[in-house]
């Protein structure tokens, strides 16, 4: 009888513990995240030059002097109708016309979006002086967006006041500190402090943009604004059709004066949407 | 029920009532609750074009509850094939879901990155799981 042999014994395999591949997952995704990141900064534009100081009179021209026949054109565009009706004592300038209030900062990007609209709509009204240019915030969402800034504004027209307030520079430092009268139409009309936000007259209020500010990513104001003379470029259509319905609320604040720009087809027709 | 179990279905429960809440707030035009604050703004993220599912007006947080609650029925009855793929499927939208964020939209949705965050976990414990 043989000695009966010892039984083979099977080389333990190493088996991958339970933990790598849960790790292997999180440490992919942290990489693409990085990746992301690298591509979104790589991608993100720079801000425009400043033009100077004379072509930022030609470009405000440009913008203020459009045609009738092209507000008439846009309509309301592809702006969002974000105006709701309020209800206070008629909010009045210092001359006793009925005010229209801008709240908002210079870093904001929905800010520098819905001032291109105001400036439109405004100039329909009266004048600005002094306007500047600036850009949004370079760290913020729509990083670097061509706009305007009423810091150093002045508005005048025979049948409404402006009043402004850009709380930060676009790096976020304190420049302009509304006035306790403004600060309590912000509390009262923009609890949730959403910005910007423009009253018209204690009659119509609107928070936010009513476009979103990649229209205008990468561009220059001078691009933008040759823009604004094509009423079929995506920007006249975001720009204009917003102005149209910031006119709009105007008009209907203010007993449709002056008849020039309150009674034409596109307002008439933008003033039913408005309750 | 073992304890991951029971951890996956309450994961993808928690997952369709975010993605809920997400589709509400679509519907009803408000603005979710959520801090704006650089490059976090929910408001930048939900209004761009990518927060709607391509060619139509649904949200994509519909695909959210979809997602989940398919989810949760198949970790009550699991079988590994099935959880696998259906994790991957979820993990390629979030990574998808996550470029549109940072490189197309250059902000972070804090709602969205909470559903995010359920999905990792459930393809986590898919993964890890024996």
């Amino acid at each position: 009888m043989s000695a009966r042999r010892p039984r083979p014994v099977r080389k333990p395999v190493a088996r991958t513990p339970v933990w790598v591949a849960p790790a292997a997952i999180v440490a992919g995704l942290a990489v693409l995240v990085a990746a992301f990141l690298v591509i979104r900064w790589y991608v993100t534009p720079l801000p425009p030059k400043a033009p100077s100081q004379e072509a930022t009179v030609q470009i405000v021209s440009t913008i203020t002097t459009l045609p009738a026949s092209e507000f008439d054109s846009v309509g309301q565009g592809t702006a969002n109708n974000l105006i709701k009706p309020i209800t206070g004592t008629p909010l009045k300038g210092p001359s006793g016309k009925l005010e229209v209030f801008y709240y908002g900062a210079e870093f904001c990007p929905y800010c520098a979006a819905q001032r291109w609209p105001l400036i439109i709509a405004m100039s329909r009204f009266g004048t600005f002086s002094g306007l500047q240019t600036t850009t949004s915030s370079s760290t913020d969402v729509y990083p670097n967006t061509p706009t305007f800034t009423f810091r150093n504004a002045t508005y005048t027209s025979q049948y409404i006041d402006f009043r402004s307030v850009e709380t930060t520079d676009r790096d976020r430092n304190p420049l302009q500190t509304p006035t306790a009268a403004e600060q309590q139409l912000v509390s009262q009309y923009d609890p949730g402090g959403t910005i910007p936000f423009i009253d018209v007259a204690n009659r119509y209020a609107m928070t936010g943009a009513m476009y979103t500010p990649d229209t205008l990513g990468g561009m220059s104001l001078r691009a933008v604004a040759d823009a604004l003379k094509d009423p079929s470029s995506t920007q006249a259509r975001a720009i204009i059709g917003s102005a149209n319905l910031t006119t709009a609320a105007i008009c209907k604040a203010n007993a449709h004066q002056p008849g020039t720009v309150c009674s034409s087809s596109a307002i008439q027709s933008l003033e039913k949407n408005l309750k | 029920m073992p304890r991951l179990r029971l951890i996956a279905i309450l994961v993808s429960l928690a997952g369709v009532a975010v993605s809920i809440y997400l589709t509400v707030v679509h519907y009803a035009g408000f603005v979710p609750a959520c801090p704006v604050s650089g490059a976090i703004s929910c408001e930048a993220v939900l209004s761009s074009p990518y927060a709607v599912i391509a060619g139509t007006s649904i949200p994509t947080s519909v695909a959210g509850i979809l997602w989940f609650a398919v989810s949760a029925a198949l970790w009550a009855r699991p079988r590994r094939s099935l959880l696998l793929a259906w994790s991957m499927l979820g993990l390629l939208t979030v990574i998808y879901l996550l470029f549109v964020e940072i490189v197309l939209v250059g902000a972070v949705c804090l709602w969205c990155t909470a559903a995010h965050a359920l999905v990792v976990v459930l393809v986590l414990i898919a993964v890890g799981r024996k």
